[in-house]
This record gives structure tokens, sequence and C-alpha cells, in this order.
């Protein structure tokens, strides 16, 4: 793991910082103990700070507050959901107060009628999709962390999953949000609508990690259930093979509702893990689901197989119940923590490519493996292009080894954008890719977007130190040319 | 008379408006001008023609991505498209006036497929935009999934020009599907139509177009298409029918189905007296609101895409009658928490602006740190 260096900021610190929050929203509500800051200290990704306290808001006022007072003692602010993110969205780079919206996680509103659900941003994702199937709605999203990550986390991230490849990822199913901004300001913006006057501000925040406010309620589009689904997996020789049916697939004119690619390390540490049914032998396998209304799905699937089998699949498995399919999709969603058993680290990269580049990107990625003597596993969403290589690393082993690992992220990230990509497809920039902006947008393109960050955060208060480089940790960046 | 100025590249587009930001000139941005009845327009220094930005840039069939000039006509980017068996599942309306790509997004302009596709927003990847301070910057990419930095395309999409100058955009397509039909029934009440919208709505069929017009002889009349695989196009088909025979409703078959959605989609270019507005709804609201507009104007004509709550009404009748019922039902759609804005005025309809959106001071913000000077559009979105 490593600590990174916090920059020195001016502002209120401390115990000075704690005791007037706790003045502002009473002592239940703060965290200011050496060991409860400890807890926020990480998240999901491999970068940890920790925060000078922490706040435990229970209704919007009270993150105005905080937000106010802050302002005021020029303290960074740093909204946090489950701590699941892979980018280190919710680690205070920059110090200052992390606000954990544990205590703000509930549906205020299931609108049935007008195909909308008004939720606090500590809801749970999953929570949001079963409470909405008694009326035969869903949620879209479902990153593989939806048990525990947050709707607010989502927002900030504009999370995607396996099944945003026909469906859309979270800002197409955002249609309004409530949000305080860094010197306090609770705005409005958007509602239930499909549109609402003016600038699309809501679009322009989901995906802002924080950096332009932070989200305090959030109506999003529920989804009528599919009908019906299909869900096969296919395994294959080798991964050219999984990812040249992909393209064949799409090449078809077939748009399934999920294409998740699984290579061979991978299955391995499902199987020891969750017990899926993959093939061990395979050198990857392919997970495909078509949805929608039945007439069609059979001819649809067959269609499918017939692809499959002539890109060499060496065995075709259809789910035939509801249990089966949910095994093989546990088994995809379990993979991250499945690597638990192949090292007691990993670094997962989030680069997004043209599909057609899947081959020649996924050759690399093994290629910098064999380099760098490093063990990586690929887990993603063919679909969408979007890899997910799984460096595995020993973190005990310090920061020599965690450096030569970002090292080897970093060549693989230089490849996607060789061939027309992005740094991150769903994972967001945060402080762990912040210093690779610079690689896939000019000085002008950054310039325009701190534009936008100051028009919402004039004090560059709202989650510092995240998707914009910085100075003080992007030593071979700088962004002179960005203001 | 402005001065008429045709950049043909991004780039001397962002030399032509630092000129006009440093020379204090106003600046009207063109494709096919087809969108002049969007807001409010007041005459310009000069007018920013978008023709010389036209052509193809870069499409990979096999990646479903295109990237385009700005002022490249929808019609000739469908043709081109069409040529690989492939579509832009964007079916707004002016195409066969010239509307132009940077126009559709910088209108926002959306048809009736937004609901099975998405809209403008939802399949603009990236962006090329010249800024009022000689710069060209980009935002988003060609890959159809990406994070990386503040997602720009929602920014610039439905900014009329305000911005800055869309040079260059990067679109999600899709292969064409095999399969198409539609269908249509006339119902007496509009509670009815939208019912059995609604009923559609709430399964996995999943159509092209769910439209509901009121007819120039008072009638509700329902037309919903689908399009995908031949299975489950002739199941829509099936439920529908049954949706709306449940309400009284006869479907039938519609030989002619691309210009009869045309027909309603071109409900502004048709109405060439009394005015037009446009509101967005949430959904459940739209029976009522048809209902108030039609018992203010018995000749109104309507057509709302009802799988998304955003409706058209042309109001007739004399122009005190017209300014007085626009006002209300704009009131109207704000108060079940919709919106709304004129789209073709009358003399003193333009006036009917309204309240400014939430947000409002944010976008002032936003405006004024893109054109700080204040030469793009003067006045078109209210926003100051």
């Amino acid at each position: 793991m490593t600590t990174a260096p916090v920059a020195v900021r001016s502002g209120l610190r401390g115990a000075d910082l704690a005791a007037g929050l706790r003045d502002l929203l009473g002592p239940a509500k703060v965290l200011w103990a050496r060991e409860d800051l400890l807890l926020y200290e990480y998240d999901g990704a491999i970068d940890t700070a920790t925060p000078d306290a922490v706040v435990l808001p229970t209704e919007t006022a009270d993150v105005a507050k905080v937000a106010r007072f802050c302002a005021a003692h020029k303290v960074p602010l740093v909204p946090r959901g489950a701590g699941t993110g892979l980018s280190g969205g919710a680690i205070p780079v920059e110090g200052g107060v992390v606000l954990s919206f544990a205590r703000m996680a509930r549906i205020l509103e299931l609108d049935v009628a007008n195909l909308r659900a008004v939720v606090q941003p500590g809801l749970v994702n999953l929570h949001l999709s079963t409470a909405a199937a008694p009326s035969g709605l869903y949620f879209v999203p479902d990153p593989s962390s939806q048990k525990a990550c947050t709707l607010g986390g989502n927002v900030a991230e504009n999370s995607g999953g396996p099944h945003t490849l026909a469906y859309g990822v979270t800002t197409n199913h955002v249609t309004g949000l409530e949000i305080v901004l860094s010197d306090g300001t609770i705005v409005r913006i958007g509602g239930k609508a499909i549109e609402c006057e003016g600038y699309d501000l809501v679009g322009t925040f989901v995906g802002s990690e924080g950096t332009l406010g932070i989200v305090t309620e959030i109506t999003v589009k529920l989804t009528p259930l599919p009908e019906d689904k299909r869900t096969l997996m296919a395994a294959f020789p080798t991964m050219d093979d999984a990812s040249n049916t992909v393209s064949a697939i799409i090449g078809a004119g077939i748009v399934p509702s999920a294409i998740e690619m699984m290579d061979q390390l991978s299955t391995q540490a499902v199987e020891a893990s969750v017990g899926a049914g993959y093939p061990l032998d395979a050198g990857g396998i392919l997970l495909v689901e078509v949805d929608g209304v039945r007439d069609g799905l059979d001819d649809l699937l067959g269609r499918i197989e017939t692809i499959c089998r002539a890109a060499h699949a060496q065995e075709l498995r259809v789910a035939a119940t509801a249990l089966e399919r949910d095994k093989l999709w546990a088994g995809r969603k379990g993979a991250f923590a499945a690597m638990g058993r192949l090292a007691s680290d990993y670094y997962v990269q989030d680069g997004v490519i043209p599909r057609t580049k899947l081959p020649e990107v996924l050759r690399h990625v093994i290629d910098v493996g064999e380099r760098y003597g490093l063990r990586i596993a690929n887990v993603f969403h063919a679909g969408d292009g979007n890899l997910h290589p799984l460096i595995m690393f020993d973190g005990s082993k310090g920061e020599a080894e965690v450096e030569r690992v970002k090292e080897a992220g970093r060549e693989i990230l230089l490849k996607c954008l060789e061939v027309g990509g992005s740094i991150t497809g769903e994972h967001g920039v945060g402080m762990e890719k912040n210093c690779y902006m610079p690689l896939q947008y000019s000085s002008v393109d950054l310039a325009t977007m701190l534009r936008v960050r100051d028009a919402f955060d004039p004090l560059r208060l709202s989650n510092p130190g995240k998707i914009f480089p910085t100075p003080s940790r992007c030593k071979e960046f700088s962004l002179n040319a960005a203001r | 008379m402005p001065r008429a100025e045709r950049p043909a590249s991004a780039e001397s587009c962002a030399t032509l408006l630092l000129a006009c930001a440093e020379a204090g000139q106003t600046v009207r941005v063109r494709g096919g001008a087809t969108k002049d009845h969007l807001g409010t327009l007041r005459p310009t220094d000069v007018v920013l023609e978008t023709a010389g930005l036209a052509g193809i840039l870069d499409h990979v069939p096999e990646d479903l991505t295109v990237t385009v000039g700005a002022g490249t006509l929808m019609s000739a980017l469908r043709d081109a498209l069409a040529a690989h068996g492939q579509f832009l599942p964007l079916d707004p309306p002016h195409l066969a006036r010239g509307a132009t790509v940077g126009g559709v997004i910088a209108a926002n302009s959306n048809g009736f497929a937004r609901y099975r596709y998405g809209g403008v927003r939802d399949l603009l990847l990236g962006i090329r935009v010249a800024l009022p301070d000689g710069t060209v910057a980009r935002a988003g990419g060609r890959v159809v999934k990406n994070v990386a930095g503040y997602d720009l395309n929602k920014l610039y999409t439905g900014s009329l020009g305000t911005l800055g100058v869309i040079t260059e955009a990067t679109f999600k397509i899709l292969p064409i599907p095999p399969a198409l039909r539609g269908t249509s029934a006339v119902f007496a009440k509009a509670a009815d139509a939208f019912a059995a919208a609604d009923a559609v709505v709430r399964t996995s069929l999943r159509p092209i177009a769910l439209v509901v017009e009121r007819t120039t002889e008072r009638r509700w009349r329902l037309i919903v298409a689908a399009a995908g695989e031949q299975a489950p196009v002739d199941r829509a088909m099936t439920e529908t029918a049954r949706a709306a025979a449940e309400r009284g409703g006869a479907m039938q078959e519609l030989a002619d189905l691309p210009d009869t959605l045309g027909q309603l989609r071109e409900i502004v270019d048709h109405a060439t007296d009394g005015g037009v507005i446009r509101v967005a709804l949430p959904i459940s609201a739209q029976t009522a609101f048809a209902e108030a507009a039609a018992a203010a104007d018995r000749n109104v004509r309507l057509v709302a895409d009802a799988a998304s709550g955003t409706m058209h009404v042309h109001l007739r009748g004399d122009d005190t009658g017209i300014l007085a019922t626009a006002d209300a039902l704009l009131a109207n759609a704000r108060v079940v928490g919709g919106g709304g804005r004129v789209e073709r005025a009358v003399a003193g309809l333009g006036a009917a602006d309204g309240p400014d959106p939430a947000g409002a001071f944010l976008m002032r913000r936003l405006k004024q740190a893109f054109d700080p000077r204040g030469i793009l559009e003067p006045a078109r979105m209210a926003l100051g």
C-alpha cells in the first residue's frame, strides 16, 4: 500500500477542526479519534490518506452546514459512499473532512407511475433494484460491487457494470439531482422529466467524481424487468478466439445485454472461490446474455452459438434455470474478490479500447505481464471494449514493488490510448490516474474542464486532488497551460 | 446585414471567434438554418456557417462508431451509414430541410426513438468545440465507454451555440434492424390513448415510437412502431393491439409508417398559423396535460412522445387566446414537475419564457466561463 504525499494545505486542521464540526453537528455525527479515522483512509484502490475528521450527515442540511464551515476554514470536502471505488475517489489526498453517507441511505420515493425513484446517496445499488422488483422494475447499472456500492458513488463515478452494454451506464439513468456546492449552497437540478430547460447540469455533474459538489439526493429511471433472458457460457481454447467472437457477434448485428470475458487465470481463481462451473482448461470464456420479450430469444441465442462454434468454442452451456444463471453471474461478479486466492494485493486497470483492437491489446497485456514478471488476470466487459487487467502483487514487498506494478499498469494504459481508447471506462480517474490525464487530453481540453469546475466549485475544495493532474503528485506532467 | 463566414476547419472557427470576441462582434452559429424557431433570435454581426465543416472523418463499422464534421447533413450521414447497413439511432425532425449534425446536437433535437435508443446526449461519445478564446477543445472520445474527465458532451448538447461552436462529433451507431412494423388506433378520449401507450411502456417490448396525437378531427390517435428481429417486432404489434382493444381502440397496421412518423415529427414545421409550445413532463402527467390543452383550445393539435413524456402543442385561434393558453400550459407543466418552452411563436409569445430553470445561476456562471464577452448567440437561452 502506498501513502500518498499529502499536499500541505492551509486552513483548519486536527483537533480544532474536529471541535468545530462537533459544535456544528453534535458529537454523534463526527468521528475524530485516530482509530476511527483509520477506517476511512483507504477504499477499493491502492492509495491511502488519513482524513482530519469524518462526518456522518443524516440530512442535506448537515451537508450544507459542513460545506459552509469548511469553506470558511479552507477545508477540503471528500464524499464517501461504501468505499468500493477503484480509483481512490474517496481518499482525502489533501486531508480534510470525509462525508460518509452511511446514514443517508433511504429510498425516498418509488414513483412507479413515472418510472422513477428518488433516493439518498448512501443507498446500496442492489437495494434499489430489490425494492423495485415487486413493481416489475429495476435500476439498470449493475457494478460488480452492487451488493455494497452506493448510488451516490455510482453518480460520482458514472459507474457501469456488465449489463450496461445495451442499456447504458449511470448517466443514462439519472434525471435529477440535489447537490450541495462547496460553499454550502443547496441546488436542485433536473427532475423526473426526461429533460429540463437550459443547460444539462445533471449530465455535466454525473461522473464528476465529487469535484463539482456533493450529491445529496438522486432521481433515477427505473426500467421494466425483461420478460425473459438467455445466458450462455462459451469456452474457447484461446483469448484470441474469444475476442474474435465478440467482434463477430457485434458484427452480425446482435447487441446482447452483456458480453463478459475472463481469462484462464481468472476462471481458475473463481472456481476455487465461488464454484461457478467454469471449465478450467479453457484459455478464455465468454458470458453472453440476451434479454427482452421471450419471442425470438432462442433464435438469437442459436445465432450466437453458431458464431461461437465457428470461432472454435470448445464448450457451450446455456443456463437452464434462474439458479444456473445466477451461478454463472456470481462467478463473474465475484471475480475481483476471488483474486485474493492468487495474491495478497491486486491493481486493477480500467482502460477502454475499440472492440476491434481486443486481440492486439490483450496480447500486449500478456507481454507486459511477462516483461515485468507479474501475473495479470483479465476479467472484463468485452462488449464495450472495457478492459480490467488485474495485476497481482505482494504489497508487503514495499514501495518499490508497488511502483513497478503501477509502471506495468501505465504501459497498459498507454497502449489503450495508442489504439484510440480511454484510460478509464467506469472506475473514474480519481487520484490514481490523474497524472495520465494529459496523455488523453490536451492542456486546452483540461483547461476547458477546469472552467466547469470553477463554475461549480470556485474554492476548489470539493474533492481536491482528483481528475486533474496536481503538481505535487504528477511530477512529469504539469498543468501550466491549463491555468 | 450580418457578415457570413464559412470557416473550413475547427482551428479557423476558433480564430474567427477570437477575432469577433476582440472586436466585440456577436456571432450566430448556423448549420442548415432549420432551428431558427428555437429561443430568442437577436440579430448578430456575424453568421458563422458550419457548411465548411462537413464530412465523415472516421467510420469503423465493426466498432459501431462514427466521427463526423458538425456541418454534415444528417441525411448525408444517414445515407453513408446505410451503405454499411448501419444507422445513427436518432430520428430528429427537419432532415429534408437540411438539418446538420451540429444543429441536432446544439438543439438537443430528438425524435420518438429516444425511449428505445437514447437521445442525443446518450449517443454522443465525443465532441470538438471551438471556443471564443480561440482554442479548440475536445471532450469524451471515440470509444463507447469513457469516464475520463467531465462529460462535456452533455453540457454542449442543447446549448444552442451559446458556449462554443461544435465542429466535430463522434456517435455510437447500430446495425439497421431487419424488421420494422407500425400500427395505429383512434380513441375518443385522451386517457384511453395514453393508458394504452403506458401499458406498452411497462413491458420489455421497447418500441421505437409510441406517439399520441390529437388529430384535427379532435380524436386521439395512438401510433406504435417497433424495430428489431421479426419475432419480437410481431409480438410488439400483438401486445399493442391487445392494450388498445382493452381500451376500445382497434389497431390497424400502417402501410406508410415512415411517412406517418415523418408527419408527426414535423409538427413544428407544419404549424403555419398560431404558435407551438413544447413540454417535457413526468410520464404520468401526460393525460391531464393533454386534456387541459384540448380544453383550452378546441382546435389544438398535439403530438406526444408518450414513452418519454415530451409533447408539442400547436395552439390555434386568436393571438391573445394563444398567449394566455401557452402561459397557462407552461405553468401547468412546471407545477407537475416538468418544464417547457415556446418553440414557434406568434407575436408576443416569445415573452412566455417563464421563470429561470433550477440551477440557473450555475448556467450563467458556465456561460460566463466559456463566453465571457457574451458574443455567442446573445439572449438566445434567456440566461443573460
